[in-house]
């Protein structure tokens, strides 16, 4: 039952990618806007422009057309995006408090999709996201204090040692299912946090001291020049950020419309019948877990030499609650419904001063109520389509 | 090392087994009607036990004093109140979600447990902060060579192993228990012999919240002090002790409870680094435990039907 | 080569006190078509379990094409060549029909993390080629689903999805097909037609055996070359439809449960 005549999508007649391209730029637009608000009426009155914008882009078939662009003109559209981020991040040059934001929200991101790997393909939830991002940040803290190894080996070792620590989670992990899994990261969530409380190597719960980044004498915490304008040495940050979500976000991605996809799908939804189909279950597991893992070391890495100073309070259970949250709240395997939902979690409370005290009871309520009624998530996923623009003759 | 200290690591160790025992038979009941965890258990418990300071605040200011009508009081109160939640937890956060995937049903239970952690530290007056609960047992104590055991332990420890022993009966030789047992047994088979399903579902919530509230009320008399965060911890570690033991066998929540404050009580007096590390050192056995016997020392029955 | 492909020895296996199968003797020789039939609860279903690696047997033994096989993994079972329906349709709803169908196909996929990640271009050659193999299989039970691979399995009704599942065992061109109970909830047309798509696939691919688990007579006498009959976990009878329709014995057994 194949349309032979495929119904025309485009918005306004316009061709997909110039959609495309206009709303990136929208978007982009809005978002350095949004940053830079300083008043929380002006902060309200944006929330309310981007959720009516939501609501028209579903009546009027924009989300269509903009579908159409991401499939057929996949790559110009990621690089669009991309350079998007990156003018925003210009565009905001001088300003500490809005680059530290946006760079955390991109990180947070970055954990998020690491998770999505985990949780929205494999189906093996992490309560313990805060504590592998705890990981990654300390391992930074350490070596940037006792080691002369350079910054970007030192992003690298966050992603090995939570992946490493991740290994010793692994055996349990993997050989339960369900709630047995669950109650093996929640214990750990709470283990690591007693113990970096009480630890006095690792400052107890003052914290650590995290040296700061600095590549190819690209020293990161000092102001780059553009253009004979001092900028925010947080631009530095945030570029590397932007880059780190960029890569996580194409990571999932390319596991997710590929056979090991498929495979996580499979070991997600029936273990029984994977094992009957010949999956390796258990090398699926950890080797979404490891990936997982991985990306949210560095991107904890990367947030302890950010921020400087970390502290085991950073690193709750309430803060792998809020992990898991995003994810939930954005669709389950669902990677720009993830994107959504950690601006969402992350930037919303920061702007917001009013909610930063109630960001917990708010999300916590917001995903009872997701679950309830809508438990695919703000931006549901996709049927997995290998590659986007390969439509097979049928 | 001494006697005496260790006389008073024993009780301590039996005080708090019999607590977390208390909790894990809540976390087994749910898991043995629904199969399902309700991790908000936890805070349910810290609720109760502000339910119960409230009560105390509450009758203070009546001008009664009598410590014996202030407990019965108060783990009156607490314990309906707690129930209540229970029941109603269940009626619209958990049979809903029944038919989806039974991770979802953790994780509302989960969010719930936050909401509920979040919404006394906000909005109970001055939460944020740890409350004094009184000490409203008798503190007489008898020397046993050089260990004084004090007469509130042995009332809190007694009281809570009535609790569970009581349940265990309910359970095990009541009508109710009877349906209780039906249904988590099968639950069509349950329906066509006439039990109300809804019915049984929701009184075994509420029993088991009701047994939370119970733990809640003796963890705040025996520390004299409740705060927001306490549910968390406990509730994992009933969560912890209920699984280990093996989900939705009672004994196995007993034996986990015990297990877990034994270990405890190990990593504080027995282990060669400071004592600050006995909770590490419990969760990281307990962990171990998982990867060892996955679904725990007595195992559950499998459900799994090809 | 031997002419017998699969043989149970003794097989059997308890549950707790149950006892579901009791010393089971079978034969399968290559390209016959056995129908295995029984009261409910008789053992049937155990049987493809204990055969698949689902389950351990309690005492016996499982050979399949040379090799023992008893208490293999499921994995290993599915790599010496024995394929399988599940008697409730254990599909990926959420998933499309050609992903269900290539997790049929998983020995013949390339599951290396670098290829899958780096090597896109490889890859879509073989998800292309693996499409076409699909496709043509699938549209050998219907040209519509067929027209349709990329719909998730959850929106088909109950008979495309039990087709769905029959292209997901074939699809890796097993030595041995294991179906349970395949035509469960369709109707007597319906299922006559699935049996003639089966037996023109089987047809094509040569030599492939097969047990069915068949509540339906009326199919075990068209297809089945060999009828084997389970009660309360014992074989009571084994022959042609016409020999174990004959036997008293198997009458008693059904009427028994009747
Ligand atoms: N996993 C299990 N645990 C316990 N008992 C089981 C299990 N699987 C099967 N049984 C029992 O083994 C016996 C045989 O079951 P089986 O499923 O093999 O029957 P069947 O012949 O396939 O019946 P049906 O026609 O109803 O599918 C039944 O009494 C059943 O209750
Ligand atoms: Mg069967």
């Amino acid at each position: 039952m194949q349309n032979k005549t495929i119904p025309d999508t485009r918005w306004m007649g316009l061709p997909h990618l110039a959609v495309g391209l206009i709303v990136i730029a929208a978007i982009a637009l809005f978002g350095w806007q949004f940053l830079l608000a300083d008043s929380e009426i002006a902060v309200l009155g944006m929330v309310a422009l981007a959720a009516m914008a939501a609501f028209g882009v579903g009546k009027t078939g924009l989300n269509k057309s903009m579908s159409a662009a991401m499939r057929n003109h996949g790559r110009s559209m990621n690089i669009a995006i991309l350079l998007a981020l990156v003018c925003v991040i210009f565009l905001l040059g001088g300003e500490h408090f809005p680059l530290l934001m946006l760079t955390t929200t991109l990180l947070y991101m970055t954990v998020a999709f690491g998770l999505n790997a985990q949780f929205g393909l494999t189906g093996m939830v992490n309560f313990a996201g805060a504590s592998f991002f705890g990981v990654g940040a300390y391992t930074a803290a350490v070596l940037t204090n006792h080691s002369a190894l350079p910054p970007i080996l030192i992003l690298v070792a966050g992603g090995v040692f939570s992946a490493l620590i991740g290994c010793l989670l692994i055996v349990p992990v993997v050989r339960t299912a369900g709630h047995y899994s669950a109650v093996v990261t929640i214990a750990f969530s709470v283990m690591f946090k007693t113990f970096l409380e009480v630890n006095d190597v690792l400052g107890g719960p003052q914290g650590l001291m995290v040296g700061p980044m600095k590549t190819f004498g690209w020293d990161f915490n000092s102001s780059p020049l553009l253009m004979g304008m001092e900028l925010s040495f947080y631009v530095n940050y945030a570029l590397l950020g932007a880059g780190l979500a960029a890569l996580a976000f194409m990571f999932v991605q390319r596991l997710e419309r590929s056979w090991i996809g498929l495979t996580l799908d499979s070991v997600r939804l029936d273990e029984t019948a994977s094992a009957c189909f010949g999956l390796n279950v258990v090398r699926a597991k950890v080797l979404a877990f490891t990936f997982g893992n991985i990306l949210i070391g560095i991107a904890g890495a990367l947030y302890g030499m950010m921020i400087s100073f970390i502290a085991p309070n950073s690193f709750s259970f309430s803060d792998s609650l809020l992990m898991v949250a995003i994810v939930l709240l954005g669709g389950l395997g669902s990677l720009w419904g993830t994107a959504l939902a950690a601006v969402i979690v992350v930037l919303l409370p920061e702007k917001l001063q009013i909610l930063q005290e109630y960001r917990f009871l708010l999300f916590s309520v917001v995903v009872i109520l997701m679950l309830l009624f809508r438990p695919e998530g703000l931006m549901p996923r996709k049927v997995r389509s290998y590659f986007p623009n390969w439509r097979p003759e049928q | 090392m001494d006697i005496g200290l260790f006389g008073q690591y024993l009780a301590n160790g039996v005080m708090l087994g019999t607590m977390y025992a208390l909790v894990a038979v809540g976390f087994t009941l749910f898991f043995g009607v629904l199969d399902v965890i309700k991790f908000s258990h936890g805070d349910v418990l810290m609720l109760g036990s502000f339910t119960g300071f409230t009560v105390y605040i509450g009758l203070l200011s009546l001008g009664i004093e009598n410590p014996w009508v202030m407990i019965a009081a108060i783990l009156v109160v607490s314990i309906i109140t707690t129930a209540a939640l229970g029941a109603i937890i269940a009626r619209y956060l958990v049979l809903p979600l029944k038919s989806a995937p039974p991770l979802n049903i953790l994780l509302i239970t989960l969010m719930l447990g936050t909401a509920i952690r979040e919404a006394v530290r906000l909005f109970y007056p001055d939460g944020s902060n740890p409350k004094a609960f009184p000490a409203l047992l008798p503190t007489a104590s008898v020397d046993l060579g050089g260990f004084a055991l004090r007469a509130d332990s042995v009332i809190l420890v007694a009281a809570g192993i009535a609790v569970i022993i009581g349940l265990n009966l309910v359970i095990n030789r009541t009508r109710l228990g009877l349906a209780i047992r039906a249904v988590a047994q099968d639950e069509e088979t349950a329906k066509i012999m006439g039990i109300n399903y809804t019915m049984i579902v929701l009184v075994t919530f509420a029993i088991g919240s009701g047994a939370a509230a119970f733990a809640g009320i003796m963890n705040g008399l025996y520390y004299n002090e409740v705060n927001f965060g306490m549910g968390l911890l406990l509730g994992l570690i009933g969560f912890c002790a209920a699984i280990i033991g093996g989900l939705g066998n009672i004994y196995g929540a007993i034996l986990g409870g015990f297990l877990f404050a034994g270990l405890q009580t190990i990593g504080a007096v027995a282990l060669p680094f400071a004592s600050a590390y006995k909770d590490v050192f419990a969760f990281g056995v307990v962990i171990a435990l998982m990867a060892w016997k996955p679904t725990g020392l007595i195992a559950e029955r499998s459900s799994d039907r090809v | 080569m031997s002419e017998v492909l699969l043989e149970f020895k003794n097989l059997g296996k308890n549950f707790g006190g149950v006892r579901a199968l009791d010393g089971f003797d079978m034969q399968v020789k290559r390209g016959e078509i056995i129908g295995l039939i029984g009261p409910n609860g008789s053992g049937k279903t155990t049987s493809f379990n204990l055969m698949t690696g689902i389950y351990a047997p309690s005492q016996g033994e499982v050979h399949f094409d040379g090799a023992d096989i008893t208490g293999m993994s499921a994995r290993k079972v599915y790599e010496a060549g024995i394929a399988r329906t599940f008697q409730r349709s254990r599909l990926c709803l959420p998933l499309s029909i050609f992903d269900n169908i290539m997790i049929g196909n998983h020995a013949r996929l390339n599951t290396g993390l670098w290829f899958n990640l780096f090597q896109r271009r490889a890859l879509r050659g073989q998800v292309e080629e693996f499409y076409t193999q699909a496709r043509d299989l699938v549209a050998g039970f219907s040209e519509d689903l067929a027209g349709r691979m990329f719909d998730p399995v959850g929106s088909l009704p109950m008979i495309e999805r039990r087709r769905i599942e029959i292209c997901r065992a074939l699809i890796s061109k097993p030595k041995l097909l294991l179906l349970d109970e395949p035509s469960a909830g369709m109707t007597h047309d319906e299922t006559a037609q699935m049996m003639d798509d089966i037996l023109a696939v089987r047809d094509r691919m040569g030599g492939l055996s097969i047990i069915i688990i068949e509540h339906e007579m009326g199919v075990i006498e068209r297809l089945c070359d060999q009828c084997v009959v389970l009660s309360y976990g014992r074989k009571i009878s084994e022959g042609s439809y016409a020999h174990i329709a004959a036997d008293p014995e198997v009458q008693s057994a059904y009427l028994g449960m009747d």
